[in-house]
Protein backbone atom coordinates (compact mmCIF):
# COMPACT_ATOMS: atom_id res chain seq x y z
CA UNK A 1 0.00 0.00 0.00
CA UNK A 2 1.41 3.65 -0.85
CA UNK A 3 2.23 6.04 1.63
CA UNK A 4 -0.55 8.19 0.22
CA UNK A 5 -3.28 5.41 0.84
CA UNK A 6 -1.61 5.02 4.00
CA UNK A 7 -2.54 8.14 4.62
CA UNK A 8 -6.11 8.65 3.50
CA UNK A 9 -6.97 4.97 5.54
CA UNK A 10 -5.44 6.62 8.30
CA UNK A 11 -7.64 9.73 8.39
CA UNK A 12 -11.11 7.61 7.50
CA UNK A 13 -10.44 5.54 10.59
CA UNK A 14 -9.87 8.75 12.66
CA UNK A 15 -12.84 10.51 11.82
CA UNK A 16 -14.57 7.34 12.66
CA UNK A 17 -13.49 6.54 16.15
CA UNK A 18 -14.10 10.31 16.73
CA UNK A 19 -17.25 10.11 15.38
CA UNK A 20 -17.72 6.67 17.55
CA UNK A 21 -16.26 8.69 20.69
CA UNK A 22 -19.06 11.46 20.76
CA UNK A 23 -21.75 9.45 20.42
CA UNK A 24 -20.55 8.14 23.48
CA UNK A 25 -20.38 11.91 25.25
CA UNK A 26 -23.50 13.61 23.19
CA UNK A 27 -25.70 11.47 25.46
CA UNK A 28 -24.13 12.94 28.27
CA UNK A 29 -24.28 16.87 27.26
CA UNK A 30 -27.74 16.34 26.11
CA UNK A 31 -28.69 15.63 29.44
CA UNK A 32 -26.44 18.24 30.72
CA UNK A 33 -28.40 21.03 28.04
CA UNK A 34 -31.69 18.89 29.27
CA UNK A 35 -31.17 19.46 32.68
CA UNK A 36 -31.16 23.82 31.78
CA UNK A 37 -34.28 23.70 29.46
CA UNK A 38 -37.31 25.44 30.54
CA UNK A 39 -39.63 22.66 31.68
CA UNK A 40 -42.14 22.01 29.32
CA UNK A 41 -39.87 23.72 26.33
CA UNK A 42 -39.17 20.04 24.99
CA UNK A 43 -41.44 19.85 22.69
CA UNK A 44 -40.83 23.52 21.00
CA UNK A 45 -39.45 23.49 17.47
CA UNK A 46 -36.67 23.69 16.29
CA UNK A 47 -35.08 21.94 18.80
CA UNK A 48 -32.59 23.95 20.73
CA UNK A 49 -29.37 22.19 21.14
CA UNK A 50 -28.11 24.79 24.26
CA UNK A 51 -31.09 27.11 26.52
CA UNK A 52 -30.88 30.80 25.88
CA UNK A 53 -31.53 31.04 29.78
CA UNK A 54 -30.37 28.73 32.52
CA UNK A 55 -32.97 27.12 34.07
CA UNK A 56 -31.38 26.49 37.52
CA UNK A 57 -35.14 25.66 38.93
CA UNK A 58 -34.78 22.26 37.37
CA UNK A 59 -31.75 21.49 40.42
CA UNK A 60 -33.99 22.97 42.91
CA UNK A 61 -36.73 21.41 42.57
CA UNK A 62 -34.94 17.75 41.84
CA UNK A 63 -33.39 18.66 45.31
CA UNK A 64 -36.72 19.57 47.17
CA UNK A 65 -39.23 16.93 45.66
CA UNK A 66 -36.97 14.08 46.39
CA UNK A 67 -34.15 13.68 49.48
CA UNK A 68 -31.99 13.83 46.96
CA UNK A 69 -28.97 15.56 49.19
CA UNK A 70 -29.95 12.31 51.93
CA UNK A 71 -29.43 9.70 48.99
CA UNK A 72 -26.03 11.28 48.24
CA UNK A 73 -24.91 11.47 51.27
CA UNK A 74 -25.94 7.02 51.80
CA UNK A 75 -23.80 6.95 48.21
CA UNK A 76 -20.93 8.40 49.47
CA UNK A 77 -21.36 6.25 52.87
CA UNK A 78 -21.50 2.89 50.90
CA UNK A 79 -19.46 3.66 48.19
CA UNK A 80 -16.47 4.84 51.37
CA UNK A 81 -17.31 2.21 53.47
CA UNK A 82 -17.47 -0.83 51.09
CA UNK A 83 -13.46 0.82 49.88
CA UNK A 84 -12.59 0.95 53.48
CA UNK A 85 -14.01 -2.57 54.33
CA UNK A 86 -12.83 -4.17 51.11
CA UNK A 87 -8.97 -3.07 51.28
CA UNK A 88 -8.86 -3.94 54.85
CA UNK A 89 -9.85 -7.39 54.64
CA UNK A 90 -8.30 -8.01 51.63
CA UNK A 91 -5.20 -6.50 52.27
CA UNK A 92 -4.85 -8.70 55.57
CA UNK A 93 -6.29 -12.23 53.62
CA UNK A 94 -3.63 -11.38 50.71
CA UNK A 95 -0.81 -10.98 53.10
CA UNK A 96 -1.31 -13.95 54.49
CA UNK A 97 -1.57 -15.61 51.51
CA UNK A 98 1.43 -14.35 50.37
CA UNK A 99 3.52 -14.66 53.22
CA UNK A 100 2.40 -16.98 56.13
CA UNK A 101 2.06 -20.98 55.90
CA UNK A 102 -0.98 -22.82 57.82
CA UNK A 103 -2.48 -26.28 57.34
CA UNK A 104 -5.25 -26.09 54.60
CA UNK A 105 -4.06 -22.93 53.02
CA UNK A 106 -4.35 -23.90 49.84
CA UNK A 107 -7.65 -25.39 50.58
CA UNK A 108 -8.99 -21.89 51.84
CA UNK A 109 -7.76 -20.09 48.37
CA UNK A 110 -9.11 -22.38 46.31
CA UNK A 111 -12.59 -22.22 47.87
CA UNK A 112 -12.28 -18.27 48.03
CA UNK A 113 -11.41 -18.65 44.22
CA UNK A 114 -14.43 -20.97 43.88
CA UNK A 115 -16.67 -18.08 44.89
CA UNK A 116 -15.02 -15.66 41.81
CA UNK A 117 -17.45 -18.40 40.11
CA UNK A 118 -20.40 -18.14 41.66
CA UNK A 119 -22.67 -15.32 40.38
CA UNK A 120 -24.09 -12.40 42.39
CA UNK A 121 -27.85 -13.21 41.97
CA UNK A 122 -26.98 -16.67 43.52
CA UNK A 123 -26.60 -14.56 46.85
CA UNK A 124 -28.95 -12.32 46.79
CA UNK A 125 -31.97 -13.98 48.15
CA UNK A 126 -30.36 -15.77 51.05
CA UNK A 127 -28.38 -12.67 51.84
CA UNK A 128 -31.74 -10.90 52.31
CA UNK A 129 -32.73 -13.12 54.44
CA UNK A 130 -29.82 -13.17 56.59
CA UNK A 131 -30.17 -9.29 56.57
CA UNK A 132 -33.82 -9.17 58.10
CA UNK A 133 -33.60 -12.02 60.60
CA UNK A 134 -30.54 -9.44 61.76
CA UNK A 135 -32.52 -7.21 61.74
CA UNK A 136 -30.03 -5.38 59.42
CA UNK A 137 -32.41 -4.45 56.48
CA UNK A 138 -32.52 -0.43 55.36
CA UNK A 139 -29.27 0.09 57.67
CA UNK A 140 -25.87 0.80 56.44
CA UNK A 141 -24.77 -2.56 57.57
CA UNK A 142 -27.10 -4.35 55.05
CA UNK A 143 -25.42 -2.02 52.11
CA UNK A 144 -21.57 -2.62 53.48
CA UNK A 145 -21.08 -5.70 55.36
CA UNK A 146 -21.22 -7.81 52.51
CA UNK A 147 -18.41 -6.55 51.14
CA UNK A 148 -16.21 -7.95 54.26
CA UNK A 149 -15.27 -11.18 51.88
CA UNK A 150 -14.55 -10.31 48.38
CA UNK A 151 -12.28 -12.98 46.54
CA UNK A 152 -10.63 -10.52 43.73
CA UNK A 153 -9.43 -8.21 46.56
CA UNK A 154 -7.76 -11.08 48.39
CA UNK A 155 -6.49 -12.14 45.12
CA UNK A 156 -5.28 -8.90 43.50
CA UNK A 157 -3.54 -7.94 46.88
CA UNK A 158 -1.67 -11.44 47.24
CA UNK A 159 -0.24 -11.00 43.90
CA UNK A 160 1.13 -7.59 45.06
CA UNK A 161 2.60 -8.49 48.54
CA UNK A 162 4.38 -11.73 46.68
CA UNK A 163 5.77 -9.68 43.95
CA UNK A 164 7.34 -7.49 46.60
CA UNK A 165 11.06 -7.74 47.39
CA UNK A 166 11.17 -9.95 50.73
CA UNK A 167 14.84 -8.59 51.93
CA UNK A 168 12.97 -5.51 53.79
CA UNK A 169 10.85 -7.71 55.72
CA UNK A 170 13.31 -10.42 56.70
CA UNK A 171 15.64 -7.86 57.78
CA UNK A 172 12.79 -6.11 60.17
CA UNK A 173 11.94 -10.09 61.01
CA UNK A 174 15.76 -10.33 62.40
CA UNK A 175 15.89 -7.16 64.42
CA UNK A 176 12.53 -8.55 65.87
CA UNK A 177 9.56 -7.04 64.85
CA UNK A 178 6.51 -8.56 64.92
CA UNK A 179 4.11 -9.79 61.98
CA UNK A 180 1.92 -7.18 62.58
CA UNK A 181 4.58 -4.39 62.52
CA UNK A 182 6.33 -5.37 59.52
CA UNK A 183 2.74 -6.41 57.47
CA UNK A 184 1.88 -2.28 59.40
CA UNK A 185 4.76 -0.65 59.21
CA UNK A 186 6.79 -2.20 55.79
CA UNK A 187 4.50 -4.27 53.28
CA UNK A 188 1.58 -2.07 53.18
CA UNK A 189 3.19 1.09 52.90
CA UNK A 190 4.96 -0.40 49.60
CA UNK A 191 1.15 -2.04 47.98
CA UNK A 192 0.07 1.99 48.25
CA UNK A 193 -0.51 1.31 44.49
CA UNK A 194 -2.67 -1.58 44.67
CA UNK A 195 -4.48 -0.16 47.49
CA UNK A 196 -4.84 2.88 44.99
CA UNK A 197 -6.03 0.55 42.22
CA UNK A 198 -8.29 -1.47 43.97
CA UNK A 199 -9.92 1.54 45.88
CA UNK A 200 -10.88 2.85 42.99
CA UNK A 201 -12.41 0.51 41.32
CA UNK A 202 -14.32 -0.38 44.81
CA UNK A 203 -15.16 2.99 45.49
CA UNK A 204 -17.05 3.32 41.64
CA UNK A 205 -18.45 -0.23 42.07
CA UNK A 206 -20.00 0.72 45.35
CA UNK A 207 -21.44 3.93 43.85
CA UNK A 208 -22.97 2.76 40.82
CA UNK A 209 -23.84 -0.55 42.65
CA UNK A 210 -27.62 -1.20 42.08
CA UNK A 211 -29.22 -5.08 42.80
CA UNK A 212 -28.28 -4.87 46.38
CA UNK A 213 -28.86 -1.63 47.70
CA UNK A 214 -32.31 -2.23 45.70
CA UNK A 215 -33.21 -5.01 47.89
CA UNK A 216 -31.00 -4.04 51.39
CA UNK A 217 -33.23 -0.34 51.69
CA UNK A 218 -36.60 -0.12 51.90
CA UNK A 219 -37.29 3.13 53.14
CA UNK A 220 -37.31 6.45 51.00
CA UNK A 221 -34.25 7.77 53.48
CA UNK A 222 -31.84 4.51 53.16
CA UNK A 223 -31.90 4.51 49.28
CA UNK A 224 -28.59 5.67 47.81
CA UNK A 225 -28.24 7.51 44.53
CA UNK A 226 -28.64 4.98 42.18
CA UNK A 227 -31.91 3.32 43.97
CA UNK A 228 -33.65 6.37 45.03
CA UNK A 229 -33.52 7.94 41.17
CA UNK A 230 -34.43 4.34 39.45
CA UNK A 231 -37.57 3.93 41.97
CA UNK A 232 -38.50 7.84 42.26
CA UNK A 233 -38.21 8.57 38.59
CA UNK A 234 -41.74 7.67 38.17
CA UNK A 235 -42.18 11.45 40.33
CA UNK A 236 -40.54 12.89 37.15
CA UNK A 237 -42.11 11.14 34.27
CA UNK A 238 -42.97 13.82 32.66
CA UNK A 239 -40.53 16.03 33.81
CA UNK A 240 -37.43 15.40 31.82
CA UNK A 241 -35.63 18.53 32.60
CA UNK A 242 -36.14 17.70 36.53
CA UNK A 243 -34.76 14.26 36.44
CA UNK A 244 -32.14 15.07 34.04
CA UNK A 245 -30.83 18.04 36.65
CA UNK A 246 -30.92 14.70 38.94
CA UNK A 247 -29.32 12.33 36.82
CA UNK A 248 -26.79 15.33 36.07
CA UNK A 249 -25.77 15.74 39.77
CA UNK A 250 -25.52 11.49 40.24
CA UNK A 251 -23.27 11.06 37.30
CA UNK A 252 -20.51 13.86 37.40
CA UNK A 253 -18.90 12.94 40.95
CA UNK A 254 -18.33 9.20 38.98
CA UNK A 255 -17.20 10.57 36.14
CA UNK A 256 -14.20 13.26 37.71
CA UNK A 257 -13.36 10.41 40.43
CA UNK A 258 -12.83 8.54 37.52
CA UNK A 259 -11.13 10.96 35.13
CA UNK A 260 -8.99 11.77 38.02
CA UNK A 261 -7.62 8.30 39.06
CA UNK A 262 -8.07 6.87 35.48
CA UNK A 263 -4.60 5.16 35.33
CA UNK A 264 -5.75 3.12 38.45
CA UNK A 265 -8.88 2.20 37.38
CA UNK A 266 -8.05 0.96 34.18
CA UNK A 267 -5.57 -0.79 35.93
CA UNK A 268 -7.95 -2.41 38.07
CA UNK A 269 -10.34 -3.66 35.14
CA UNK A 270 -7.78 -4.98 32.91
CA UNK A 271 -6.39 -6.63 36.01
CA UNK A 272 -9.98 -7.93 36.89
CA UNK A 273 -10.64 -8.97 33.60
CA UNK A 274 -7.50 -10.76 33.30
CA UNK A 275 -7.07 -12.50 36.46
CA UNK A 276 -10.16 -12.61 37.88
CA UNK B 1 12.54 -16.67 53.81
CA UNK B 2 10.70 -19.12 55.85
CA UNK B 3 7.07 -18.43 55.66
CA UNK B 4 5.69 -17.54 59.73
CA UNK B 5 4.25 -20.92 60.29
CA UNK B 6 1.06 -20.44 62.41
CA UNK B 7 -2.57 -19.56 61.53
CA UNK B 8 -2.48 -16.29 60.88
CA UNK B 9 -6.14 -15.51 63.04
CA UNK B 10 -5.80 -11.77 62.85
CA UNK B 11 -5.11 -11.04 58.93
CA UNK B 12 -7.11 -13.95 57.55
CA UNK B 13 -10.53 -13.32 60.35
CA UNK B 14 -12.04 -10.76 58.92
CA UNK B 15 -12.40 -12.51 55.57
CA UNK B 16 -13.05 -15.94 57.16
CA UNK B 17 -16.19 -14.21 58.55
CA UNK B 18 -17.41 -12.76 55.79
CA UNK B 19 -16.74 -16.26 53.48
CA UNK B 20 -19.20 -17.86 56.22
CA UNK B 21 -22.22 -15.40 57.04
CA UNK B 22 -22.25 -13.78 53.21
CA UNK B 23 -21.20 -16.53 50.80
CA UNK B 24 -20.75 -20.09 51.49
CA UNK B 25 -23.71 -19.84 54.44
CA UNK B 26 -25.44 -18.23 51.75
CA UNK B 27 -24.71 -20.25 48.84
CA UNK B 28 -26.18 -23.07 51.18
CA UNK B 29 -29.20 -21.94 51.85
CA UNK B 30 -30.14 -20.59 48.08
CA UNK B 31 -29.62 -24.49 47.33
CA UNK B 32 -31.76 -25.42 50.35
CA UNK B 33 -34.49 -23.06 49.43
CA UNK B 34 -34.91 -24.15 45.96
CA UNK B 35 -36.02 -27.20 47.36
CA UNK B 36 -38.58 -25.58 49.29
CA UNK B 37 -41.64 -23.28 49.59
CA UNK B 38 -40.54 -21.35 52.29
CA UNK B 39 -42.40 -18.57 53.35
CA UNK B 40 -40.51 -15.65 54.67
CA UNK B 41 -42.32 -15.47 57.84
CA UNK B 42 -41.03 -18.89 59.29
CA UNK B 43 -38.61 -19.27 60.78
CA UNK B 44 -35.38 -19.82 59.46
CA UNK B 45 -34.91 -23.52 60.65
CA UNK B 46 -34.54 -26.98 60.15
CA UNK B 47 -37.97 -27.60 61.05
CA UNK B 48 -39.11 -25.04 58.67
CA UNK B 49 -37.15 -26.22 55.90
CA UNK B 50 -38.72 -29.77 56.62
CA UNK B 51 -42.11 -28.66 56.84
CA UNK B 52 -42.05 -26.57 53.24
CA UNK B 53 -39.63 -29.19 51.25
CA UNK B 54 -41.25 -29.81 47.94
CA UNK B 55 -37.98 -31.60 46.46
CA UNK B 56 -37.96 -31.19 43.22
CA UNK B 57 -41.44 -29.05 42.47
CA UNK B 58 -39.67 -26.10 41.92
CA UNK B 59 -37.82 -27.15 39.28
CA UNK B 60 -40.49 -28.90 38.05
CA UNK B 61 -42.71 -25.79 37.82
CA UNK B 62 -40.42 -24.11 35.94
CA UNK B 63 -40.42 -26.62 33.00
CA UNK B 64 -44.54 -25.48 33.32
CA UNK B 65 -44.14 -21.57 33.70
CA UNK B 66 -45.11 -19.73 30.10
CA UNK B 67 -43.36 -16.66 31.75
CA UNK B 68 -40.34 -18.08 32.69
CA UNK B 69 -40.17 -19.84 29.35
CA UNK B 70 -40.34 -16.65 27.67
CA UNK B 71 -37.78 -15.01 29.62
CA UNK B 72 -35.54 -17.35 28.78
CA UNK B 73 -36.21 -17.08 25.32
CA UNK B 74 -35.50 -12.96 25.83
CA UNK B 75 -32.37 -13.46 27.57
CA UNK B 76 -31.27 -15.24 24.80
CA UNK B 77 -32.54 -13.16 22.51
CA UNK B 78 -30.52 -10.42 24.44
CA UNK B 79 -27.98 -11.99 24.76
CA UNK B 80 -26.93 -13.13 20.76
CA UNK B 81 -27.94 -9.94 19.89
CA UNK B 82 -25.83 -7.69 22.54
CA UNK B 83 -22.84 -9.85 22.91
CA UNK B 84 -21.44 -10.05 19.11
CA UNK B 85 -22.03 -6.30 18.39
CA UNK B 86 -20.37 -5.49 21.76
CA UNK B 87 -17.55 -7.61 20.83
CA UNK B 88 -17.41 -6.64 17.00
CA UNK B 89 -17.47 -2.95 17.78
CA UNK B 90 -15.51 -2.70 20.39
CA UNK B 91 -12.73 -4.81 19.01
CA UNK B 92 -13.03 -2.66 15.79
CA UNK B 93 -12.27 0.29 18.78
CA UNK B 94 -9.68 -1.15 20.30
CA UNK B 95 -7.64 -1.66 16.70
CA UNK B 96 -8.44 1.56 15.74
CA UNK B 97 -7.08 3.05 19.45
CA UNK B 98 -4.19 0.73 19.52
CA UNK B 99 -1.95 3.11 18.31
CA UNK B 100 -0.60 6.98 18.25
CA UNK B 101 -2.09 9.74 17.14
CA UNK B 102 -2.54 12.95 18.67
CA UNK B 103 -5.49 13.23 21.75
CA UNK B 104 -5.78 9.12 20.88
CA UNK B 105 -5.83 9.17 25.04
CA UNK B 106 -8.65 11.72 24.87
CA UNK B 107 -10.76 9.45 22.72
CA UNK B 108 -10.23 6.53 24.74
CA UNK B 109 -11.40 8.19 27.55
CA UNK B 110 -14.86 8.84 25.77
CA UNK B 111 -15.41 5.79 25.17
CA UNK B 112 -14.95 5.21 28.70
CA UNK B 113 -17.42 7.45 29.92
CA UNK B 114 -20.58 5.17 30.29
CA UNK B 115 -18.39 1.92 31.71
CA UNK B 116 -17.76 4.69 34.72
CA UNK B 117 -21.92 5.56 34.84
CA UNK B 118 -23.99 3.98 36.97
CA UNK B 119 -26.61 1.76 34.95
CA UNK B 120 -29.18 3.34 36.64
CA UNK B 121 -28.63 7.04 35.12
CA UNK B 122 -27.54 5.27 31.70
CA UNK B 123 -31.43 3.55 31.55
CA UNK B 124 -33.20 6.90 32.41
CA UNK B 125 -30.41 8.93 29.89
CA UNK B 126 -31.70 6.23 27.24
CA UNK B 127 -35.15 5.90 28.09
CA UNK B 128 -35.09 9.89 27.34
CA UNK B 129 -32.69 9.17 24.28
CA UNK B 130 -35.40 6.83 22.93
CA UNK B 131 -38.54 8.82 23.79
CA UNK B 132 -40.75 8.49 20.78
CA UNK B 133 -41.70 12.04 21.10
CA UNK B 134 -38.98 14.05 22.26
CA UNK B 135 -35.99 11.94 22.12
CA UNK B 136 -32.96 12.64 20.09
CA UNK B 137 -32.89 9.17 18.43
CA UNK B 138 -36.46 9.59 16.94
CA UNK B 139 -36.54 13.71 16.35
CA UNK B 140 -33.42 12.21 14.00
CA UNK B 141 -35.28 9.57 11.79
CA UNK B 142 -38.46 11.90 11.53
CA UNK B 143 -36.35 14.22 9.66
CA UNK B 144 -34.38 11.73 8.03
CA UNK B 145 -37.64 10.08 6.53
CA UNK B 146 -39.10 14.09 6.05
CA UNK B 147 -35.87 14.19 3.70
CA UNK B 148 -36.56 11.06 1.94
CA UNK B 149 -39.92 11.81 1.24
CA UNK B 150 -39.08 15.41 0.03
CA UNK B 151 -36.49 13.53 -2.05
CA UNK B 152 -39.03 10.92 -3.22
CA UNK B 153 -41.43 13.96 -3.80
CA UNK B 154 -38.99 15.85 -6.20
CA UNK B 155 -39.23 13.06 -8.63
CA UNK B 156 -42.63 12.86 -8.23
CA UNK B 157 -42.91 9.47 -6.88
CA UNK B 158 -44.47 7.94 -3.68
CA UNK B 159 -42.79 7.93 -0.90
CA UNK B 160 -42.59 3.63 -0.07
CA UNK B 161 -44.55 3.27 3.11
CA UNK B 162 -41.34 2.53 5.46
CA UNK B 163 -40.59 6.14 4.98
CA UNK B 164 -43.97 7.35 5.20
CA UNK B 165 -43.62 5.72 8.82
CA UNK B 166 -40.26 7.18 9.82
CA UNK B 167 -41.43 10.59 8.33
CA UNK B 168 -44.11 10.82 10.37
CA UNK B 169 -43.83 7.59 14.09
CA UNK B 170 -40.86 5.81 13.83
CA UNK B 171 -40.50 3.21 16.39
CA UNK B 172 -42.09 3.19 19.51
CA UNK B 173 -39.29 1.78 21.29
CA UNK B 174 -39.77 0.90 24.80
CA UNK B 175 -43.09 1.03 24.58
CA UNK B 176 -43.65 -1.35 21.92
CA UNK B 177 -43.26 -4.74 22.83
CA UNK B 178 -40.97 -5.34 19.41
CA UNK B 179 -39.08 -2.58 19.23
CA UNK B 180 -38.49 -2.40 23.34
CA UNK B 181 -35.60 -5.11 23.26
CA UNK B 182 -33.76 -3.29 20.50
CA UNK B 183 -34.04 -0.47 22.35
CA UNK B 184 -32.70 -2.06 25.74
CA UNK B 185 -29.92 -3.32 23.73
CA UNK B 186 -29.06 -0.25 21.93
CA UNK B 187 -27.91 1.69 25.59
CA UNK B 188 -26.31 -1.89 26.58
CA UNK B 189 -24.04 -1.84 23.56
CA UNK B 190 -23.65 1.75 23.95
CA UNK B 191 -22.32 0.88 27.60
CA UNK B 192 -20.65 -1.72 27.37
CA UNK B 193 -18.00 -1.34 24.74
CA UNK B 194 -15.89 0.96 26.64
CA UNK B 195 -14.64 -1.96 29.08
CA UNK B 196 -14.98 -4.53 26.13
CA UNK B 197 -12.21 -2.19 24.33
CA UNK B 198 -10.28 -1.38 27.17
CA UNK B 199 -9.77 -5.35 27.96
CA UNK B 200 -9.10 -5.81 23.96
CA UNK B 201 -6.25 -2.96 24.11
CA UNK B 202 -4.67 -4.71 26.93
CA UNK B 203 -4.25 -7.67 25.03
CA UNK B 204 -2.90 -5.75 21.74
CA UNK B 205 -0.74 -4.15 23.88
CA UNK B 206 0.65 -7.53 25.21
CA UNK B 207 1.81 -8.69 21.70
CA UNK B 208 4.89 -8.47 20.91
CA UNK B 209 6.16 -5.96 18.21
CA UNK B 210 8.85 -8.20 16.54
CA UNK B 211 6.06 -10.00 15.30
CA UNK B 212 4.79 -7.25 12.84
CA UNK B 213 8.38 -6.54 11.80
CA UNK B 214 9.01 -10.03 10.45
CA UNK B 215 5.36 -10.14 8.90
CA UNK B 216 6.02 -6.85 6.83
CA UNK B 217 10.05 -8.08 6.23
CA UNK B 218 8.28 -10.95 4.77
CA UNK B 219 5.95 -8.63 2.68
CA UNK B 220 2.63 -8.77 4.40
CA UNK B 221 -0.16 -5.67 4.20
CA UNK B 222 -2.44 -4.65 6.96
CA UNK B 223 -5.10 -6.84 5.99
CA UNK B 224 -2.58 -9.86 6.04
CA UNK B 225 -1.06 -8.73 9.17
CA UNK B 226 -3.97 -8.22 11.33
CA UNK B 227 -5.77 -12.15 9.82
CA UNK B 228 -2.30 -13.62 10.38
CA UNK B 229 -0.67 -11.96 13.43
CA UNK B 230 -3.43 -10.15 15.35
CA UNK B 231 -5.85 -12.32 15.12
CA UNK B 232 -4.81 -15.33 16.29
CA UNK B 233 -2.64 -13.54 19.11
CA UNK B 234 -5.54 -11.72 20.11
CA UNK B 235 -7.19 -14.71 20.53
CA UNK B 236 -7.11 -15.56 24.37
CA UNK B 237 -8.59 -11.93 25.10
CA UNK B 238 -11.31 -12.50 22.38
CA UNK B 239 -12.19 -15.46 24.19
CA UNK B 240 -12.18 -14.26 27.84
CA UNK B 241 -14.00 -10.74 26.27
CA UNK B 242 -16.39 -13.40 24.81
CA UNK B 243 -16.98 -15.29 27.74
CA UNK B 244 -17.27 -12.38 30.06
CA UNK B 245 -19.47 -10.43 27.77
CA UNK B 246 -21.27 -13.91 27.99
CA UNK B 247 -21.61 -14.43 31.17
CA UNK B 248 -22.55 -10.65 31.91
CA UNK B 249 -25.32 -10.86 29.54
CA UNK B 250 -26.92 -13.66 31.10
CA UNK B 251 -27.50 -11.84 34.11
CA UNK B 252 -28.96 -8.38 32.62
CA UNK B 253 -30.75 -6.55 35.32
CA UNK B 254 -30.55 -2.57 35.73
CA UNK B 255 -31.09 -1.68 32.67
CA UNK B 256 -34.38 -3.63 32.16
CA UNK B 257 -35.62 -2.22 35.58
CA UNK B 258 -34.88 0.91 34.80
CA UNK B 259 -35.78 1.11 31.05
CA UNK B 260 -39.07 -0.60 31.18
CA UNK B 261 -39.55 -2.89 33.95
CA UNK B 262 -39.80 -6.27 32.07
CA UNK B 263 -42.93 -4.39 29.93
CA UNK B 264 -44.12 -4.27 28.04
CA UNK B 265 -45.98 -7.66 27.87
CA UNK B 266 -43.15 -9.20 29.44
CA UNK B 267 -41.40 -8.48 26.05
CA UNK B 268 -37.86 -7.94 28.03
CA UNK B 269 -39.08 -9.96 30.99
CA UNK B 270 -35.47 -11.56 31.50
CA UNK B 271 -34.46 -14.74 33.94
CA UNK B 272 -32.82 -11.77 36.59
CA UNK B 273 -35.62 -9.34 36.46
CA UNK B 274 -38.21 -12.49 37.08
CA UNK B 275 -35.84 -14.17 40.22
CA UNK B 276 -36.46 -10.63 41.36
CA UNK B 277 -40.13 -10.32 40.85
CA UNK B 278 -40.57 -13.70 42.27
CA UNK B 279 -38.45 -13.28 45.21
CA UNK B 280 -39.62 -9.25 45.93
CA UNK B 281 -42.00 -7.98 43.62
CA UNK B 282 -44.95 -9.76 44.62
CA UNK B 283 -46.39 -10.60 48.03
CA UNK B 284 -46.22 -12.95 49.60
CA UNK B 285 -42.86 -13.61 47.73
CA UNK B 286 -42.06 -16.84 46.45
CA UNK B 287 -38.62 -17.20 47.62
CA UNK B 288 -37.86 -20.81 46.53
CA UNK B 289 -39.14 -20.61 43.47
CA UNK B 290 -37.09 -17.44 43.18
CA UNK B 291 -33.84 -19.45 44.03
CA UNK B 292 -34.69 -22.36 41.71
CA UNK B 293 -34.62 -19.71 39.16
CA UNK B 294 -30.93 -18.80 40.25
CA UNK B 295 -29.63 -22.25 40.05
CA UNK B 296 -31.28 -22.58 36.87
CA UNK B 297 -29.19 -19.61 35.90
CA UNK B 298 -25.94 -20.42 37.68
CA UNK B 299 -26.66 -23.90 35.81
CA UNK B 300 -26.55 -22.17 32.14
CA UNK B 301 -23.66 -19.64 33.02
CA UNK B 302 -21.59 -22.73 34.73
CA UNK B 303 -22.80 -24.67 31.20
CA UNK B 304 -21.72 -22.26 28.98
CA UNK B 305 -18.21 -21.95 30.31
CA UNK B 306 -17.23 -25.45 30.19
CA UNK B 307 -18.19 -25.47 26.79
CA UNK B 308 -16.15 -22.54 25.82
CA UNK B 309 -14.14 -23.78 27.82
CA UNK B 310 -13.95 -26.83 25.51
CA UNK B 311 -14.45 -25.11 22.18
CA UNK B 312 -11.16 -22.73 23.36
CA UNK B 313 -8.65 -25.31 22.02
CA UNK B 314 -10.32 -25.33 18.49
CA UNK B 315 -10.11 -21.47 17.90
CA UNK B 316 -7.79 -19.84 20.67
CA UNK B 317 -3.98 -19.79 19.50
CA UNK B 318 -1.82 -20.78 22.23
CA UNK B 319 1.80 -20.27 22.65
CA UNK B 320 3.71 -23.55 22.85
Amino acid sequence: MSKRKQRIADAVIFVVLLLGGLTMLVPFLWMISTSFKEPGSLFDLPIQLWPEKLHWENYQRVLTAVPFARWYFNSLVLALGLTFLNLTSGALAGYAFARFSWRGKDVMFLFSLITLMIPAHVLIIPLFIIMSRLGWIDTYYALILPGLFDAFAIFLMRQNFISLPRELEEAALIDGATPWQIYWKIALPLAAPALATLGTFTFLGGWNAFLWPLIATNSIEMRPLTVGLAVFNTQFTTEWTVLMAGLSLATIPPIIVFLAAQKYFIRGLTLGSLKG
Amino acid sequence: MSSYRRFPWLFILPSLVGFFAFNAGPILISLVLSFTQWDVFDPLNLGAVVDSWVGLENYREMARDPVLHKAFWNTLYYVLVAVPLEIFISLMVALGLNRDFPGVKIVRTLYLLPTVTSVVAVGLLWRWVLNPYVGPVNLFLRWSGQQLEAFFGFFGLDAPGVVHWLATQGPGWLSDERWAMPGIILAAVWAGIGFRMLIFLAGLQNIDKTYYEAASLDGAGPWQQFWNVTLPLLSPTVFLNTLLALIGGFQVFGLIYVMTGGGPLDATNVLLFYLYQKAFGIFPPDMGYASAIAWLLFAFLFALTVVQWQLRKRWVWEEA
